[in-house]
């Protein structure tokens, strides 16, 4: 993938044991991300959105394990890293701000001294020094009044100051990538909206490369500069925004962009919810893990017996782990 | 905070003056009588009736209890009928051997119980947690009185580390800590038991949540995150039992008196018990009641200041 990427993450593997068997919650992942770039990653809930960062940075909660793949930062595998040079790259290198703001604080310090306890983690500063930077990343994340902020408890800040606290935390240490992990599913609208724009201000003045993990695609529209699309554990398409929704080249895509509600089609046009359930981690088909959902494979053969790799389309850039991606773009004139 | 202490000092008070009057009629209604007691087997129906008016045993229960607050408000709990002294004379006598059992008893199994319960969290599944769990298990489920002979036989006679008698008649400090040490040890092992355990799920608990693995993910080293910002989470909870832990340890003080031969509120409240002496049984009662509620009501107070989220309204 391409050179000069701050993140490139290939064959990421992560497995859970069960009592039937190990389960792969991470299969095969590759990505890559470069500097001052947004990759929106979608997916169904349960598709290893999240245990896919996770393991990036090596938190996977046990019995869960990383099993294999690389993890490129900066160019530098840090899949093999010792424990404690992974912890100096968490928070300081690459950051994660996560999806309940009212829980990832902790309720008995104040902010002020939960952020502190951040900083000195990274940096030799003192009490005083690590409080002014705090100060400095309150402001930048537009919280009012900081000074006075600062040694509130988190049951005293709203959902949407909680989550500014959290960003601040997590640009403190000016990381190279930043990884939202739904950073407003838990949040109401008009807030969401603030928190966004908030994200893509930090990620160009900041120059960071931005994971935005979301279920909207109406954001992902919005704010990304690639999506990556994950189904079952797996990236299933990787495809530059430029090119919307309407052209990705795997069905499961098709089928994620059309049970949305959109404004560019007619008001009577049915959503279409995709049809069946979300596979069973522990039970996936031999072949294609869409298969059984999807509309173009209708029980074909080297759909149900092969698992399809993630391969280029028409451009290195847009890839696709459906083979027959040609069948959707004569389905669609103007492809 | 002024009004919110009044009110603990009210609710404090009214426990208090419960617990006396429900003693108060409990004892008269239990069969037998002071004077009865005072004058043994042989002593003849009019003696006994005598006596018993002289001590005012004669008269309704009510009016004997109200002559007994009346008394009590100008801070006058009668006279023990077996000694014949100030009844809270000789509660207050007995008062520093119970104070420095209970409390040695507690801080040990606070020093003990804590830090093996984190320990037992961070390791869990492993032999380290099978290991103090099985302790804490055994400390739990039998009885004080029970490891207290034990102890006596091992460590007391066997072995010779500590005076098998839990108090001495010498006036030298570090003898009467000798003596102290393992009956605080008995009776701190059951409480350190019960606080190991508690302090192991509150930290595993804690250390499931999300902002545990926030902190992960900002690279806050896990000896931080586990002694710092988890700990005083799970501290929470143990806090809030420590004062439980307090009005129990004072029940098993009773009985660790009694194996240990060693003076204290709660040998004396059983004797007094036995010899029928109401007033020195109610004597220990209120101090009894007000030394918990006491302790209980300064840990609500703290637990204000640790968790930010109590609220004093
Ligand atoms: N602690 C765990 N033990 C076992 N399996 C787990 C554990 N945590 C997650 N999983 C499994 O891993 C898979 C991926 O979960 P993940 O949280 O990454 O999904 P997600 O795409 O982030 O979903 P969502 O949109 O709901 O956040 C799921 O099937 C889930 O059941
Ligand atoms: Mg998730």
């Amino acid at each position: 993938m391409s050179d000069g990427a701050v993140l490139a993450v290939r064959d990421l593997r992560t497995v859970f044991p069960s009592e039937s068997g190990p389960v792969t919650t991470v299969d095969k992942v590759s990505f890559s991300l470069g500097a001052g770039e947004t990759l929106a990653v979608v997916g169904e809930s349960g598709s290893g959105k999240t245990m896919t960062f996770l393991s990036v940075l090596r938190l996977v909660p046990p019995p869960g394990r990383v099993i294999g793949g690389e993890v490129l930062f900066e160019g530098a595998d840090i899949a093999t890293l010792s424990a404690s040079a992974m912890r100096s790259i968490r928070g300081a290198g690459i950051a994660m701000v996560f999806q309940d703001p009212l829980t990832a604080l902790n309720p008995v310090f104040t902010i002020g001294d939960q952020m502190l306890e951040v900083i000195r983690a990274h940096t030799g500063m003192g009490p005083r020094q690590a409080r002014v930077r705090a100060l400095e990343v309150l402001e930048r994340v537009h919280i009012p009044a900081p000074a006075q902020r600062i040694d509130d408890y988190p049951h005293q800040l709203s959902g949407g100051m909680r989550q500014r606290v959290l960003i601040a935390m997590a640009i403190a240490l000016r990381p190279k990538v930043l990884i939202a992990d739904e950073p407003t599913t838990a949040l109401d609208v008009t807030v969401q909206a603030q928190i966004l724009e908030l994200l893509a201000e930090l990620r160009s003045e900041l120059g960071m490369g931005m994971v935005l993990i979301t279920h909207d695609l109406g954001l992902v529209a919005k704010y990304a500069d690639r999506v990556a699309v994950m189904y079952a554990g797996r990236v299933v398409e990787t495809s530059p925004m430029a090119r919307g929704f309407g052209q990705s080249r795997h069905p499961y895509t098709r089928s994620l962009f059309r049970s949305i509600p959109r404004l560019d089609l007619p008001a009577d046009q049915p959503l279409t919810a995709i049809a069946g359930q979300p596979p069973d981690l522990a039970r996936l088909p031999a072949g294609c893990a869409f298969e059984p959902r999807c509309f173009l494979g209708n029980g074909r053969e080297d759909c149900r017996n092969e698992r399809p790799a993630l391969s280029p389309t028409t451009s290195d850039r847009h890839l696709s782990a459906c083979p027959h991606w040609r069948t959707l773009l004569d389905a669609e004139p103007g492809a | 905070m002024l009004r919110y202490t009044a009110r603990r000092l009210l609710l404090m008070s009214i426990t208090v003056i419960g617990m006396v009057t429900v003693v108060f009629f409990l004892l008269r209604a239990i069969p037998g009588d002071p004077a009865s007691y005072m004058l043994g087997d042989y002593a003849t129906e009019e003696s006994v009736a005598a006596l018993k008016a002289e001590l005012g045993l004669d008269r309704p229960v009510w009016e004997q209890y109200l002559g007994f607050v009346k008394r009590a408000l100008t801070g006058d709990l009668g006279t023990s009928v077996v000694t014949g002294q100030p009844a809270f004379d000789e509660v207050l006598e007995s008062i520093p051997w119970s104070a420095a059992l209970s409390v040695s008893g507690i801080i040990i199994a606070v020093l003990a119980g804590v830090p093996l319960g984190v320990m037992s969290a961070v390791r869990h599944g492993t032999f380290a947690d099978l290991f103090v769990m099985l302790g804490a298990l055994i400390g739990i489920s039998f009885p004080v009185f029970w490891v207290g002979l034990v102890c006596i036989l091992l460590l007391a006679h066997e072995v010779r580390l500590f005076p098998a008698l839990g108090a001495s008649s010498s006036q030298d400090f570090f003898t009467q800590v000798h003596h102290l040490m393992l009956p605080a040890l008995v009776l701190g092992f059951s409480v350190a038991a019960y606080i190991a355990r508690l302090t192991r799920s509150a930290m595993l608990e804690v250390l499931g949540q999300d902002f545990v693995r926030v902190a992960r993910a900002m690279g806050v080293p896990e000896r931080r995150i586990v002694y710092r910002l988890a700990l005083r989470n799970a501290l929470i909870p143990v806090l809030a039992v420590i004062g439980v832990t307090f009005a129990w340890s004072l029940g098993s003080a009773i009985l660790v008196e009694a194996v240990f031969s060693r003076p204290g509120l709660g040998s004396m409240i059983l004797k007094a018990v036995f010899a029928r002496d109401y007033q020195l049984v109610q004597a220990g009662v209120f101090v009894l009641a007000s030394a918990v509620v006491l302790v209980n009501t300064s840990l609500d107070i703290v637990y204000g200041w640790v968790d930010p989220r109590v609220s004093v309204s």
